[in-house]
């Protein structure tokens, strides 16, 4: 059944982090700002974190990236991309206290394609970036504790979304000790507490992503108490009547060539709809509660239609076709 | 060279689906073709009925489907890839077995940025130089940026590079990161207080094993980029007609671009195709069932729906394609995933005329 409106959302957005991940294509940035509206619209102070360099999301409000810096979308709505080179250099800057220090450590000819391989160290800059977010403090915000209410991850896509969980555990053991290890022990403490940050998965009511999602969520180890819910995304509005397929032969019968067009068009619908349902069924077999967006049918999906996937995320109003 | 066709494309668009497309189709016109896959899901290696393994295995074709030529698929396991270049190019079994049992390595194998790719690269060059394949079809990983794998050898290569290896390893060799250049003394301490001594010891010991590798790596990485570059290798785009779809596409344009590759031409997978008859449906009578009217109203409405998500998947096709004269072929969506031969066999009627004539190279219309 789609959506158990309210709760699991409620649940979702009583965190501090929602790390979104799923295969690449499926709609994480979509989801991810979705969210993002629907917490916003609650008045929670919401910052939306690209971390896979597509930097995609400003343009969906019709605005200017900021990159690294915070750009406001809408009301209570931010986002920023989490760029790693500007996250590690902010790292390293801040562990060095002086620029020339840093440059001559880090961005000599010989670090810097170095100190870009070490692995699982972007992925590790970036999540220590959105520990540093957790906990920063409002400027001139009176009244309020933290600076954001709600940290939004649009994580990288299904392997790599995994990698960068698991960065800080990685990071701890090929360092063994000293600050970057220290390091990565506070940020696997933030993403490991599931009080305070939940894994959503992204998939598409299709065969091939729903199996995908499954094993991801197999990979997940560990993180699958985490997750929080599974969005099933881009679920397709259209239905037939339910005495449709018993009257199909007749409707054949009498049916004119642009009719059987339309008879073959709404078999592919009816298979879609079929597809749907067994991928909702499988992903319901993992646990989690399984939340429907519908497909909404627009080239670029822009606040309107943002607006539209956060009512069927909150269980509002429930979107029109 | 042999030729060789790479597919690239952003996630999940198909680009597994049409490279095993694509190698049917030569396979069927009279060429002995091995494709290259890196999906991770092994989805594809079920569907063709072959093993995952590094060496190509044979794919059953049905005899009713009259296969002039022979189809192999490989799946690459890129670890795997990893330890045979690295035993390739040591120069003892002792020297292979340090680099095996380093810590450094045996993390970076797998996690190293762009190792993945670089061993696509690797594997990739392996097949075209050998002589019983025609063509060599290779399905790309999904990266974000579709051509991130293109840097990979130099990336490979500058990590490899003999002045930063000398650099990090000397001093290691010497009992310390003492002998440094200029400001190195800092630098050692910086390192030693923000990764701990034993990390260094591990970093070092890595670039002391791999020393004996430089060369062959380097000269590798020359080899693959050559390949890469000759006219032979073709750059295909799959993409879908999804709008946002373009500009990650219009992204690979421009780095093929930089990187002095022309486009062979665009794969726009999973196109709605319009309904071919015109006019109104029309269904006869009411012959008074219930639900009639209203299923009657539903259908009516659909090949018009269709139509307009037809031209608006058109408006994006000429929006990607525009100022490229690359040409463009479509593979209309199956209406459910891809996951058997047959499947494969329907996607590859498509793509035949992405090499008309085979071994005349590349050509087709838009
Ligand atoms: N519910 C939906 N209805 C219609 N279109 C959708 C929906 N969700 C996503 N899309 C479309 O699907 C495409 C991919 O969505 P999105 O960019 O959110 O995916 P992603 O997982 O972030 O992709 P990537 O892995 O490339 O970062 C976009 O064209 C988007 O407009
Ligand atoms: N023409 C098509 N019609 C219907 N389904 C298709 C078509 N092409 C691909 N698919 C389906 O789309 C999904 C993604 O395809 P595929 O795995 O080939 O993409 P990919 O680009 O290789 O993905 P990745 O980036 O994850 O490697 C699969 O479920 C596949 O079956
Ligand atoms: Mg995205
Ligand atoms: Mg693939």
């Amino acid at each position: 059944m789609p959506l158990p409106p309210g709760s699991a959302v409620d649940a979702l957005l009583a965190r501090r982090v929602l790390v979104v991940t799923g295969k690449g294509g499926v709609g994480k940035t979509s989801v991810s700002l979705a969210l993002g509206v629907l917490a916003a619209r609650r008045g929670m102070r919401t910052l939306v974190c690209e971390t896979s360099g597509a930097d995609n999301v400003c343009g969906r409000f019709g605005l200017t990236s900021g990159g690294y810096a915070v750009t406001q979308l809408a009301p209570d709505l931010y986002s920023m991309s989490i760029r790693p080179e500007a996250a590690i250099e902010e790292y390293l800057l801040r562990m060095l206290r002086f620029r020339k220090l840093y440059e001559m450590v880090f961005r000599n000819r010989v670090m810097a394609p170095f100190i870009d391989a070490v692995p699982g160290l972007h992925d590790l800059v970036q999540l220590g970036k959105v520990f540093d977010l957790e906990r920063e403090r409002p400027a001139g915000l009176v009244g309020r504790r933290r600076a954001w209410d709600l940290l939004v991850i649009d994580a990288p896509a299904t392997g790599h979304g995994i990698s960068m969980l698991t960065a800080p555990r990685g990071m701890m053991r090929l360092t063994r000790a000293g600050p970057f290890h220290d390091n990565a022990r506070d940020v696997a403490a933030l993403i490991e507490d599931p009080a305070r940050t939940a894994i959503v998965l992204v998939s598409l009511p299709e065969e091939l992503p729903v199996s995908e999602t499954t094993e991801l969520y197999g990979r997940l180890g560990n993180f699958q108490a985490q997750v929080a819910c599974v969005v099933l995304n881009a679920v397709e509005a259209g239905r037939l009547p339910p005495t449709y397929p018993s009257l199909r032969p007749a409707l054949a019968a009498g049916a004119n060539p642009a009719g059987m067009d339309a008879l073959a068009l709404a078999d592919a619908l009816l298979r879609r709809v079929n597809a749907q349902d067994h991928a909702r069924a499988s992903l319901a077999r993992l646990g989690p509660p399984v939340l429907d967006l519908p497909d909404v049918d627009a080239p670029v999906l822009g606040p309107t239609q943002l607006d539209r996937l956060a009512d069927a995320l909150g269980g509002e109003a429930e979107a029109t076709r | 060279m042999t030729p060789v066709y790479i597919c690239c494309g952003a996630g999940g668009v198909g680009k597994t689906t049409s490279s095993a497309g694509l190698a049917l189709a030569q396979a069927r016109a009279g060429a002995r073709v091995v494709v290259l896959t890196i999906d991770p899901a092994r989805r594809l290696a079920d569907a063709l009925g072959v093993r995952v393994g590094n060496e190509p295995s044979p794919v059953l074709l049905p005899p009713e489907l009259e296969a002039k030529g022979s189809l192999h698929a490989l799946m690459l396991d890129p670890k795997e890839t990893f330890d045979r270049v690295v035993s390739r190019f040591a120069p003892t079994p002792e020297a292979r077995d340090r680099i095996y049992k380093n810590h450094i390595y045996q993390h970076a194998s797998a996690n190293l940025a762009g190792s993945q790719e670089y061993m696509a690269m690797e594997r990739l060059y392996e097949l075209a130089r050998e002589d019983h394949w025609d063509c060599v079809v290779l399905d790309t990983p999904p990266t974000h940026h579709a051509l991130d794998f293109l840097a990979a050898p130099d990336r490979m290569a500058n990590l490899m590079d003999e002045g930063v290896m000398r650099w990090i390893v000397l001093p290691a060799s010497r009992g310390g990161w003492r002998m440094l250049e200029r400001g190195s003394e800092v630098l050692a301490s910086v390192l030693e207080r923000m990764v701990g001594n034993s990390t260094i010891a591990d970093i070092a010991e890595f670039f002391t094993a791999f020393q004996a590798l430089w060369d062959g790596f380097r000269e590798r990485s020359i080899e693959v980029r050559t390949l890469l570059s000759a006219p032979s290798t073709k750059f295909l785009l799959v993409t879908t007609p999804a709008p946002a779809a373009r500009a990650e596409a219009r992204l690979f344009v421009e780095q093929l671009r930089t990187h002095r590759q022309p486009l062979a031409g665009f794969l726009v997978n999973r196109c709605l195709v319009a309904p071919p008859n015109p006019g109104a449906p029309s269904f006869g009578p009411d012959p008074g069932l219930a639900g009639w009217a209203e299923s009657v109203a539903e259908l009516t409405a659909l090949p018009e729906r269709q139509r307009a998500r037809v031209e608006v998947q058109e408006a994006n096709i000429a929006e990607l394609v525009r100022g490229t004269t690359a040409p463009v072929w479509r593979i209309p969506d199956l209406g459910s995933a891809v996951h058997d031969l047959g499947g494969i066999i329907r996607i590859s009627g498509y793509v035949g005329a992405v090499v008309p004539e085979w071994g005349t190279g590349l050509g087709g219309t838009s």
